[in-house]
């Protein structure tokens, strides 16, 4: 059987323990770097966030050192100039006298053989930026608070809170990184498309935590496992989705950075696009290597597991994965275990015997329907 | 049961194309921002240091200000909004930048403007004008009203102000600009026609005209040694907005609401401001013991307040030449608010009062009007784009094209991994992309919102959310049978472990739309408005499609005869005989 077969099952078995060591690693070097080169080289800051002025000439016409000859005189050689998917150049520079504005303005567009109408103008004021990151850093900061306080209440589960905030700063960091890292520039599209991807990663992440909580409530009281077993499980249990999800998310965000910039020459697409992609990828990663195994680290430190993981006889972080032989061996246990599950009037369902059940988490009790 | 399931999903989905049909049968369709058809947007505040009383009223007063000037340019559908203390303005379509920013960009003054001669907008076609202010508004109490209005008009021609002390250089200019006026009128209208018309009106109003038509005459004559120097002021058109300065003569218009319908009321050739808005510390509505509303106001000490005041006043009472009808204009931003009569010359009193036959709203209105004038906002950009109507189209084909591009391969992947299921995920996806359609076509219809390209981003990014909410749906049905239910079984059981699932999800994504929304300003908001809106609409289509779909199609013979149809491995539910253990996996697990 194929690994992608048994994706499609979700009869992975995949050591997540191991891979989330591995994960700790890389998020630490990812995070050093980001707010390394955050501290030192900053960012790229567009027009919208230092104020100033941009025209874009819509032709193909210009280079950038044309360009660069029309401005020269006009006491603009320091303009930054960029052609844009090829048919759109754009001009920025600082500020100016709305008089200077139409003269250069006249200047690109008759270098360009276009009318002056088409060139559009931008002016963005020295306190703008300011204003729209100090707004928009209000909104993240109330935005934690009501994420904690509801994933606290919603699950149940400080930990939990802590653990889908802390994939989200990484998330934050990691993406400010790359845009430091690649001296991609800052707009407002990129700013909405990080807080889009605030939501979708801590979306991914609920999802996995939902599952993480079912799971424990069902098993982990029997004592069958650690905490840390546990989430490895409901890791491969959720796998499937999770990528399911991730693809069918970035295959949307990678037809807007491949059709909407790259053929058609969107620039604000594209600025969408790449913020996305990077916070897609990045917050896919985290919910399965930073905020599960977050979990599963305060977990491990309550009474209840502690108390499970001495009675299992397992040092601290060994490495425990069962093969389906021996989860077919707990199964058997655990049938005759479940009735100590906590749920009231839960009904435990034994599983068919010979039925293929990759792990040893046995089928979910029926609920009593709720009135 | 399944009766049940069945009508909910006939229903919505006969909802569903309802609202569409309908959406498209009034010829409704999503109102595009300013970034997909192009036009240009202007971010305004309040320039640091200003006053902070009563700001939240002022700038009230400023945005209708500016939502006036706009629509004087005729803008098909300007948005004009205030998030805070920010003012957005969007001017779809407008191409004239320079022209807009002018129209936002510019603090509005108050002034009082002596009233030189005024024509009915009605008359101005025929050409028929009579004089005098119709509205019959007249300028405190005590003393009796002095009517005549045309017995010293014939002053400007000869005599440069000398009777208003308050009146300083500029005015000493103004009268000569009455002759070039007059002289123009020769030009579009006749000589002889304007000034017959003023004294006809002269008449109408009760005495003496002639001398009117004597400024005409005169003015022929002097025109060819001034018309160089100062602009001609033609009586019958308005003056454009940058010519409205202070120290100029001006012909500004008067309006009156009636039933929500604004029409111009008196046309005023006025005379250099008198008194500044500045000049006045406070406005207020009141009424009178006999059932009146009268307007007070209070003047600010000192020589160019109250002492401004007094002298223009003196001079209206005296009827000089620069007050000729005795009537004091109140003018803001190109409009006269009120033309009163002035009875008083205020020696020793500070305040006034405005008497008429004023509505309550059109006293509290002038009052609003005039503590605004008291302290003007200026408002300062932060902010302004343009956007040509060929990139904003580029961007919208780009986007739309990205965005059907996106949902197609999401269409194919879903169906090769769910097959039949992955169907229904489609159907899910349509039904809920049909009702924002609907919902956004009537935003954009009847409250005016429109989709920006952030909005567009949010709406495909939700194509993820939505799909989501379906995977996790599936999945859960899949774990389900591989404990050996049937499909029939595991789609209700599934549906509520899934439903908990993503009402957890889907709230987070909720709170996050929300806070954005308000805590926010500019294309932040417009995303999180319609990444909350499809959010919602994901659950509705969850709720009201999904489910039953699902459980439909769970029922039917297919799916117990050819699980694998739905996406299902084919071996989990046949009979525990016939199953095939799984091979067991030594490449990824690790035995203990």
């Amino acid at each position: 059987m194929g690994t992608l077969r048994r994706l499609f099952r979700n009869e992975t078995n995949y050591n997540f323990i191991r891979a989330w060591r591995w994960g700790a690693v890389i998020s630490l070097v990812a995070v050093a770097i980001s707010l390394l080169s955050f501290g030192f080289r900053g960012l790229e800051r567009g027009i919208d966030f230092v104020g100033g002025t941009a025209w874009e000439v819509p032709t193909s016409q210009l280079t950038v050192s044309e360009t660069r000859d029309v401005l020269r005189p006009l006491g603009l050689e320091e303009a930054k100039i960029q052609t844009v998917g090829g048919d759109l150049v754009r001009v920025q520079g600082p500020n100016q006298t709305p008089e200077e504005v139409a003269t250069i303005r006249t200047a690109l567009a008759d270098a360009a053989g276009i009318s002056a109408d088409t060139v559009a103008v931008t002016q963005v004021g020295p306190s703008w930026g300011s204003e729209i990151s100090s707004k928009a850093i209000r909104a993240l900061i109330f935005f934690f608070i009501a994420i904690a306080i509801y994933i606290t209440w919603a699950l149940r589960d400080w930990r939990m809170a802590v653990g889908a905030l802390v994939a989200v700063v990484h998330d934050i960091i990691i993406s400010i990184g790359v845009y430091s890292v690649f001296r991609i520039e800052v707009t407002p599209a990129t700013l909405i498309a990080f807080l889009t991807i605030l939501g979708f990663s801590l979306y991914d992440t609920v999802v996995v935590f939902d599952k993480l909580r079912e799971n424990a409530a069902r098993t982990a009281l029997s004592g069958t496992m650690t905490y840390t077993e546990l989430a490895s499980l409901s890791m491969n249990q959720v796998l499937m989705r999770s990528l399911n999800t991730s693809i069918t998310a970035i295959l949307p965000v990678l037809s807007i950075l491949v059709v909407g910039s790259v053929i058609l020459g969107a620039t604000t697409l594209e600025e969408f696009g790449i913020a996305l992609l990077v916070g897609l990828i990045v917050g896919a990663y985290s919910s399965i290597f930073v905020a599960t195994p977050l979990v599963a680290w305060l977990k491990e430190r309550e009474p209840k597991y502690r108390e499970v993981r001495k009675r299992l006889g397992r040092s601290k972080g060994e490495v425990i994965m069962t093969s389906p032989a021996e989860a077919a061996d707990a199964r058997e246990v655990e049938a005759h275990r479940l009735p100590t599950t906590t749920r009231p009037g839960a009904v435990p369902r034994p599983p068919k015997p010979g039925a293929a059940a990759p792990t040893v988490i046995p089928p979910r009790p029926r609920k009593q329907r709720r009135r | 049961m399944r009766r049940a399931g069945l009508t909910s999903l006939i229903a919505f989905v006969g909802i569903t194309v309802a609202l569409l049909v309908g959406v498209l049968a009034a010829g409704w369709a999503p109102l595009l921002g300013l970034d997909l058809q192009g036009g240009i947007s202007v971010v305004l505040k309040p320039a640091p240091g200003t006053d902070p009383e009563g700001l939240d009223a002022r700038l009230d007063q400023a945005m209708g200000i500016i939502r006036n000037r706009v629509d004087a340019i005729g803008v098909a559908e300007p948005d004009i909004t205030r998030q805070g203390q920010t003012i957005v303005v969007q001017l779809p379509g407008v191409k004239d930048q320079e022209r807009a920013l002018e129209l936002v960009g510019t603090t509005a003054e108050l002034r009082f403007r002596p009233v030189l001669a005024a024509v009915p907008a009605a008359s101005l076609e025929t050409t028929t004008t009579v004089a005098g202010d119709g509205t019959a508004t007249t300028v405190a109490g005590e003393s009796t009203a002095t009517t005549a209005v045309g017995d010293t008009t014939t002053a400007p021609s000869t005599t440069p102000a000398t009777t208003a002390p308050s009146t300083t250089a500029p005015s000493t200019t103004a009268p000569s600009t009455t002759e070039a006026g007059m002289d123009s009128v020769g030009g579009p209208l006749a000589p002889g026609e304007y000034a017959g018309g003023a004294s006809e009106s002269a008449q109408a109003a009760t005495t003496t005209a002639a001398p009117t038509t004597t400024a005409a005459d005169g003015a022929t004559v002097t025109t060819a040694a001034t018309t160089d120097t100062t602009a001609p002021v033609d009586p019958t058109a308005i003056t454009a907005r940058a010519d409205d300065q202070a120290d100029k003569e001006v012909v500004l218009p008067s309006f009156e609401t009636v039933d929500g319908k604004r029409t111009e009321t008196f046309r005023y050739l006025l005379g250099p401001t008198l008194v500044s808005g500045n000049a006045l510390s406070d406005a207020s509505a009141q009424l009178t013991q006999n059932g009146q509303w009268l307007v007070a106001i209070t003047f600010k000490d000192g020589d160019e307040n109250i002492g401004a005041w007094r002298s223009a006043a003196s001079a209206c009472v005296a009827k000089t030449t620069t007050c000729p009808t005795g009537q004091l204009a109140v003018a803001l931003d190109g409009e006269v608010l009120s033309a009163p009569t002035v009875q008083s010359d205020f020696a020793g009193v500070n305040s006034a009062t405005i008497t008429g036959t004023f509505t309550e709203r059109e006293a509290k209105d002038l009052a609003t009007a005039l503590q605004y004038g008291s302290l003007p906002i200026e408002l300062e950009r932060q902010q302004s784009q343009e956007v040509s109507a060929t990139v904003g189209n580029d961007a919208l084909r780009a986007g739309v094209i990205a965005g059907i591009i996106g949902l197609v391969i999401v269409a194919l992947y879903l169906l090769l991994y769910y097959k039949i299921l992955g169907a229904v995920a489609i159907a899910a996806l349509v039904m809920s992309f049909g009702l924002l359609w609907a919902v956004i076509s009537w935003l954009g219809e009847t409250q005016g919102l429109a989709l920006t390209l952030a909005g567009v981003v949010g709406i495909i990014v939700s194509i993820g959310v939505s799909v989501d909410s379906n995977v996790v749906y599936f999945e859960n049905i899949k774990d389900d049978m591989r404990s050996g239910r049937t499909l029939r079984s595991s789609a209700e059981r599934s549906f509520r472990t899934s439903l908990s699932t993503i009402l957890k999800a889907d709230s987070v994504s909720l709170i996050g739309a929300g806070l954005l929304y308000w805590l926010t300003v500019g294309p932040v908001r417009g995303f999180a408005f319609y990444l909350g809106l499809s959010t919602l609409l994901d659950l509705v289509a969850t709720w009201f499609f999904m489910r039953p779909a699902v459980r439909f199609l769970a029922q039917t013979n297919l799916a117990s005869s050819r699980p694998d149809l739905f996406g299902i491995p084919r071996h989990d539910h046949e009979p525990p005989g016939g199953a095939q253990p799984p091979t067991p996996s030594s490449s990824t697990a690790v035995p203990v």
